[in-house]
Order: C-alpha cells, then sequence, then structure tokens
C-alpha cells in the first residue's frame, strides 16, 4: 500500500509552507526592531523559537517512523524527553548568564 | 469509514455518575463564586487587573484551549481517522513569533482593550465599526458552538423523554442546551474575569488528569499499549491525516481550515484568549505563558482530547459487539468513557468535561461582553454625549451593563447553535465556521500590525470587497474555489467547508494588496475631487453605486458574470469613497500600533522614555502611608537594587510565588526615603492588592 500521501507528502507539505511561514515570522519580527537580537533576553526567545521548530518537527518525524514501523512506538516519548530535558538545561543556563 | 445508520445513545451513566456531576458542579461554582469577590471594576470584571503569572494563565489557556468542543471533535475524528484528528495542536509554533513580538506587545502596551478598538487606533472609527461586527460574529458563533459542543456531550447521559405532571416532555438537543446556557450565564454574570481564571486554573489541571485518566484505562481495557498499538491500522496510527481524500477530514483542508485561519484566529482574534494574556502581569509573562503552552501543553491536550476516539476504535476492532463501527463519531467520548471507567470515575470525566465545555463558553461570553462594552456601550453613550455624575457611578452602570451583556450574548450563542447543529458532526461544523468567518479580521490584522502602508482603506476594502467574494465562492464553490481545492473532492451538501479557507484568505489578502498598491491613484483622484465644487455629490453618488452592488452581490441579485463584476467593482471603488470620507494621517496612526513601532508603544505605555537597565528583585515590607495613590516609595538602597528611577513602572505582589500575582499591584515608583527594606503604600493600594500584613512583598522594575 502506498502510504506516501498519508505520511511524508503532508509532513513536507506542513513543514514546508509552515517552516517558510515560521522563518518569515521571525524576519518580519526581526526587520521591525520589535524582535531585537541585541537585547539578551531576546536572544533567550531566539533559542526558544528555534527549539520549538525542531521540536514539532521532530516529534512529527518520529511518530511517522513509528507509525510506519520504521523505529520502536516507545522510541518516540524516550527521544522527545532527551530534547525536552536538552531544552531546561539550556534555558536554565542562559537564564543564569 | 462509511456510515449506514448511526447508532445514538440515551441514558449511559448511573446515579452515582449524576451525584458526581452535580457535587462537581456546585464545588467549581463555589470555587469561582469565592474568586468573584475580587472584581471590583471593569478592569477587575475583563481583565483580571493585569496581575497574574505565566503559570497560572498557561493553565488557564488549557481549560479555554482544550475545553473547547476539542473532547467531543477531535474523539469523533480519532474515532474515524486515527492519531491525526488532534494534529492540529502541533501547529500554532508557526506563528508564534508573530504574536510574541508582533500582535501581543502592541495590544499590551497600547492599551486597547479590545480588538476593534486597535482598528480604530490604527485605521479609523469606521474600521473599528466592521471590525466591531465581524469580531461579534465570530465570537457569537463561537459560543454557538461550545454549546452544540456541550449539548452534544449531555445527550448521551440524559433519557430521550421525561414524564412531568402525567405529560411526557421530550429532552432535545436544543432543550438541553437551554438549560445548560442558563447555568452558563448565571456564573460568568456574577463571576468575571478573575473568576474565570481561577476557575479555569482548577480546571485546566483537572481536565488534563481526566483526560489522561481515561487514556489510562482505555488501554488498561484493552490489555496494554501493545495491544492498542498493533490493533489501529496503520493509516490510524499516522500523525497526518491523508493529504487530500476524505472531503471530510483531509490534511491539506485542515491545515488551511485549522492550522492557518485557525490557529491565526484564536492567536490574534479570539478576544477570550487575548484577554488571558492582557490579563498577564506583563508582556514577558505572556509570552512565557504562551511558549509553555504551545510547547509542552498542547502536545498533551493533543492525546488527552482524541485519545476516547483512538481507543474506541481499537474497541470496536477487537469487540464489535462492544462499540459498533456505525456509533455516532460526536457520541464516542461518551461511549467509551461509560465503557471503560467505572460508575462515579464516569461521572466524575464527563463533570470535568462538560464543566470545561463551560468555562470555554464563559471565557467567550465574557470577552463578547468586553466587546460590547467597548465597542458599542462607550461609543454610543458618547455619540448621545450622555452625562455621568462620577467615575464611580459611571463604572457601576458599566459593571451592570457588562452583566446584562453577558445575558444577552448567551442568548445569542443559543441561537447561533441553529446554524451549526445540521452538520454531521462538531469538527466539520467548527471547521466551515473558521474557514468562513476568521480570514478578513486575520488579514485585517495581521497586515495592520506588519505593514505600515495598510490604510483604512485597504481594510476597509478587505472586509467589504473580501467579504464580496467570499459570499460569491460560498455561492460558487465549483468555479471558485476548485482551482485551490488541492484535488479534494467537493462534497455537494457542504462543498469545501475546509479548503475555502485557503481561497478566503487568498481573496481578502489579495483585495488588502491590490488596495494598498493603487492608493497614489485614490490619494490623486480623491484630492482632484476635493477640489472640484461638485465633487462630495459625485462621491456620495459613488457611495450609492457602491451599496448597490454590494446589495446585489449580498442577495444574489443577477447572473454570476454580473456578481463578479459588481465584486470587482467593490473592490476597485471602496478605496476611492474611504480615502475621500475617513481622515487618516500615516504617522500618526501608526505610531506605537505597528511592530515597526514597538518602542513608542512602550513609551506611551510608560508616557516616558522606558528603563531597560537590568535590575534586581527586592523583599520588602510594606508600611501604610497617607500620601499619593499613584505611587509607591522605596527606599533608596532598593532602589539602587532594582536600577529604578522615579517615574519608572513597578510592580508588586506577595512573595507567595504560589498565589501567581493574586495579590498584587503595578504602580509607579515615587521619590525614595530612607528606611531601607521597606515599602510606603497607601490604604487605597493596599486593598486593589489585597496585601495581608506581616506579609512580604516582592517588587520588580517593569520598565
Amino acid at each position: 500500500m502506498d502510504l506516501f500521501s498519508h505520511s511524508w507528502l503532508p509532513f513536507i507539505y506542513l513543514y514546508g509552507l509552515g517552516g517558510f511561514l515560521f522563518v518569515f515570522g521571525i524576519i518580519i519580527t526581526l526587520k521591525a526592531g520589535s524582535f531585537d537580537l541585541r537585547r539578551y533576553s531576546h536572544k533567550k526567545w531566539m533559542w526558544v523559537l528555534v527549539f520549538g521548530f525542531v521540536w514539532y518537527l521532530a516529534m512529527h518525524f518520529l511518530m511517522t517512523l513509528a507509525a510506519l514501523d520504521m523505529i520502536s512506538v516507545y522510541a518516540v516519548p524516550i527521544i522527545l524527553l532527551l530534547l525536552a530535558v536538552v531544552f531546561i538545561i539550556v534555558t536554565v543556563i542562559l537564564r543564569k548568564k | 469509514m462509511e456510515h449506514t445508520v448511526e447508532q445514538t445513545f440515551h441514558s449511559i451513566g448511573t446515579t452515582t455518575d449524576w451525584i458526581v456531576m452535580v457535587v462537581y458542579f456546585i464545588a467549581i461554582m463555589l470555587f469561582g463564586s469565592y474568586f468573584g469577590r475580587y472584581t471590583k471594576n471593569t478592569s477587575d470584571f475583563f481583565f483580571g487587573g493585569r496581575r497574574f503569572s505565566w503559570w497560572l494563565i498557561t493553565m488557564s489557556i488549557v481549560a479555554t484551549g482544550v475545553g473547547s468542543h476539542s473532547f467531543v471533535k477531535y474523539s469523533a475524528k480519532g474515532f474515524q481517522h486515527g492519531i491525526s484528528s488532534s494534529m492540529t495542536y502541533l501547529n500554532d509554533w508557526f506563528f508564534i513569533a508573530f504574536f510574541m513580538f508582533g500582535w501581543l506587545p502592541i495590544i499590551v502596551y497600547s492599551k486597547v482593550r479590545s480588538i476593534p478598538e486597535y482598528f480604530e487606533k490604527r485605521f479609523s472609527p469606521s474600521a473599528r465599526f466592521l471590525a466591531t461586527i465581524l469580531l461579534l460574529l465570530y465570537m457569537i458563533g463561537y459560543i454557538g458552538i461550545g454549546f452544540l459542543t456541550l449539548g452534544k456531550a449531555v445527550i448521551p447521559m440524559l433519557p430521550q423523554a421525561f414524564v412531568i405532571f402525567g405529560t411526557t416532555v421530550p429532552i432535545t438537543l436544543m432543550g438541553a442546551i437551554v438549560v445548560i446556557a442558563i447555568i452558563t450565564g448565571i456564573y460568568i454574570t456574577f463571576g468575571g474575569q478573575t473568576a474565570v481564571i481561577f476557575t479555569d486554573l482548577l480546571q485546566g489541571f483537572i481536565l488534563l488528569f481526566a483526560g489522561l485518566l481515561l487514556f489510562f484505562f482505555g488501554i488498561t481495557y484493552l490489555g496494554g499499549f501493545d495491544i492498542f498499538w498493533n490493533l489501529l491500522p496503520v493509516e490510524w496510527k499516522l500523525p497526518l491525516a491523508d493529504f487530500n481524500q476524505p472531503a471530510n477530514f483531509n490534511f491539506v483542508g485542515i491545515f488551511w481550515q485549522d492550522a492557518i485561519a485557525g490557529s491565526i484566529g484564536f492567536l490574534f482574534m479570539n478576544q477570550g484568549l487575548i484577554m488571558r494574556f492582557m490579563a498577564c502581569k506583563s508582556v514577558n509573562e505572556g509570552r512565557k505563558a504562551a511558549a509553555v503552552n504551545i510547547l509542552f501543553v498542547l502536545p498533551i491536550s493533543a492525546i488527552v482530547v482524541g485519545n476516547a476516539g483512538w481507543v474506541g476504535k481499537a474497541i470496536s476492532i477487537a469487540s464489535p459487539d462492544v462499540i459498533s463501527t456505525n456509533t455516532s463519531p460526536d457520541q464516542i467520548f461518551v461511549v467509551v468513557a461509560n465503557i471503560i471507567a467505572s460508575p462515579g470515575m464516569f461521572g466524575f470525566i464527563m463533570a470535568a468535561l462538560t464543566a470545561a465545555l463551560m468555562s470555554t463558553v464563559d471565557t467567550l461570553i465574557n470577552a463578547t461582553a468586553a466587546i460590547f462594552i467597548n465597542d458599542v456601550y462607550r461609543p454610543v453613550r458618547k455619540f448621545l454625549k450622555k452625562a455621568i455624575p462620577t467615575e464611580s457611578e459611571k463604572e457601576r452602570r458599566e459593571l451592570g451593563a457588562a452583566r446584562y451583556a453577558s445575558i444577552g450574548v448567551t442568548v445569542l450563542g443559543v441561537l447561533a447553535v441553529l446554524a451549526f447543529k445540521n452538520f454531521p458532526t462538531v469538527y466539520e461544523a467548527h471547521g466551515y465556521f473558521h474557514s468562513t468567518l476568521t480570514p478578513p479580521l486575520v488579514v485585517g490584522i495581521f497586515l495592520g500590525v506588519f505593514w505600515k502602508k495598510f490604510t483604512p482603506a485597504g481594510v476597509i476594502t478587505t472586509f467589504v470587497g473580501g467579504i464580496a467574494l467570499m459570499i460569491l465562492g460560498a455561492r460558487y464553490p465549483g468555479i471558485l474555489i476548485a482551482p485551490f481545492d488541492h484535488g479534494i473532492e467537493m462534497n455537494q451538501s457542504h462543498p469545501y467547508s475546509y479548503i475555502r479557507a485557503l481561497y478566503n484568505i487568498v481573496v481578502c489578502l489579495g483585495v488588502a494588496i491590490l488596495a494598498v498598491f493603487t492608493a497614489p491613484w485614490q490619494a490623486k483622484t480623491v484630492s482632484v475631487l476635493q477640489n472640484k465644487q461638485n465633487g462630495k455629490t459625485a462621491m456620495n453618488v459613488l457611495t450609492g453605486f457602491v451599496i448597490f452592488l454590494i446589495v446585489l452581490v449580498t442577495f444574489n441579485i443577477a447572473s454570476i458574470d454580473f456578481q463578479i463584476l459588481a465584486a470587482l467593482g467593490i473592490i476597485i471603488l471602496v478605496p476611492f469613497v474611504v480615502t475621500y470620507f475617513v481622515q487618516y494621517d500615516e504617522e500618526k496612526n501608526t505610531k506605537g500600533l505597528i511592530a515597526g513601532s514597538i518602542g513608542e508603544a512602550r513609551r506611551y505605555f510608560k508616557d516616558g522614555e522606558p528603563n531597560d537597565e537590568e535590575g534586581e528583585k527586592v523583599f520588602v515590607h510594606w508600611k501604610q502611608i497617607d500620601g499619593d495613590t499613584a505611587v509607591v516609595r522605596f527606599s533608596i538602597e532598593n532602589m539602587a537594587k532594582m536600577k529604578a528611577q522615579p517615574g519608572d513602572l513597578v510592580y508588586l505582589s506577595d512573595k507567595r510565588k504560589w498565589l501567581g500575582g493574586l495579590k498584587s499591584i503595578h504602580s509607579v515608583f515615587g521619590e525614595p526615603h530612607d528606611e531601607p527594606g521597606v515599602v510606603y503604600v497607601t490604604g487605597e493600594q493596599i486593598g486593589h492588592g489585597l496585601f495581608v500584613p506581616g506579609r512580604i512583598l516582592e517588587a520588580e522594575k517593569e520598565m
């Protein structure tokens, strides 16, 4: 059974178009000056924004792999948990700086 | 999945379940009423006094977002299509930069109380008028969807009829909704935003707990996670739906309808959600609330709202005699919960669901009442030049009007159910609603915030011309929407319920861009007409002709060709009319109101130059003094630690973090004194901040 239109095609569409909108949002707010990377607090937000995008991309990617039986379904929460731990550690380090 | 005759249920649940539900409702209402006492004026009633911490707002948003029809609609699609049912919970991040660094700081710093008020400041009173109509339609429609879902959730638990004084009275969906609306209306009318926030906080936790508990019961019922997972067909396990089929659930349609129109609509124009962020103590706290909610709470919520449908599907494969594949999708949540949860526990889950749904509706009613007061009541009073003796009398009257408005909005919300109840599922009704009502306002807000050149002519043409093309799209979907359909088959009874969002966004955006790029010609023509003696008469005739064209399109008078020509006429002529009649100064109307002038907005908010020097928080005892209630006074030492100057803004709250800012005030630094570790506050400030004698306060400089 060809599942491409049910798995990777929507994935590519979602992160292609969604990714474009995401980057466009960052560029527009940077150009407008409301998102100002000269301010340290905004640099921390940039980290959160980029992490968020990777976090969701990883979530959909892993869930698709698990559904297609390419990885164990139990690997999904484990890898996501590791990503969340990395996020918390980096965020705490950035906060203390 | 083919559904020949849908199997529906009545009288599900036991007496124990009903007792649990009644006790739960009474407890929640008492909890809300307790916090209702913190409502002293309309600012508290609608915005909770702009004082709360990010975690409190994050959790209160859960009940607003998750409670809103989600359990019923996502479980229905989960049963029909699998895990992809709640995929749209994972799409909000794409727009987060726009929200965090565009819309959120603007609405807070510009001190607008409602979205239409932003339209007046940014564009013109006429833009505000149209935005108010569109927003009220959106909010009342949302309330209608909420009531419909509540009715559908409760109906399976009720008998088909009851006997009163020997007469059999059938229980209908609308009847159940009316009773629910009365209960909801009573609660919101006497609570206010603080009550809603705290009730939602409690319900946010309960809701997540109940949803995860249900998943645990379901997995246990099936014999373990491996069995559950292996029972599901591959298509049910995939996180995204099939690209373009079937017509009632496909990825690309849902992407545009829910991920784009729905998510932007929810983040940018849902006054209920916006008011939650405005209740945060600062913009940065609002950003934290949004980030934590979207990153971590929404993925959990996606499991919470959809799992009953997934479990139902697995049970229907393993034991078709227990759950038939023909079970009504909108009832699957209740059916599954009843099968896998014990008596009492089922009552608890149903109570959590219905109470959370009520929270959503409460929030929306409160928000819609806020729009009514701010954008209808006050402007009308101003127009009629009604004099009010004192400020406190004005507050009293507005609070009264706000409560009557809540009742009126509740009634309209019930009537709105009629527009949605004939859709096969709540999901489809909601999808159609998002696709249809959000695009004009979403485009208006977006371009208003991020495009300085976007003028009143642009926004009003977007509303009028965009809607004219949307009406034609709805009337002739096979001709106008089909080019955007990505291969989705057109369902004749509900054509392009989802992908119409793409068409609607494209036409609104196209109209907006056209109106802006032709602005120099409009200005030139208008300037010629203004210098002519009969210029005004010519413009009045033109306005009349535009109204005629609008009537032509709205009431379907003439053939499709003429209607398309009429729509194009509207798009071309409205900018001239608006440019002629509306006063607009680009510099003045964009100052502090677009993303490019956040600095100005901050200056306006503070009424002075912001102080961004990073200081520390300090802990102080408070001492009551008589004096200026507009300022609080700290010691020289504490001021130095906070890097604060007289005139800077300060946030002062009870040190106990778990209060989430409930006992707090915003104020301004006054001249320092020389008593370290003490802040001088007035009796009025103590009363407003609900400060407790002997309790330490935490102070931080805002800007």
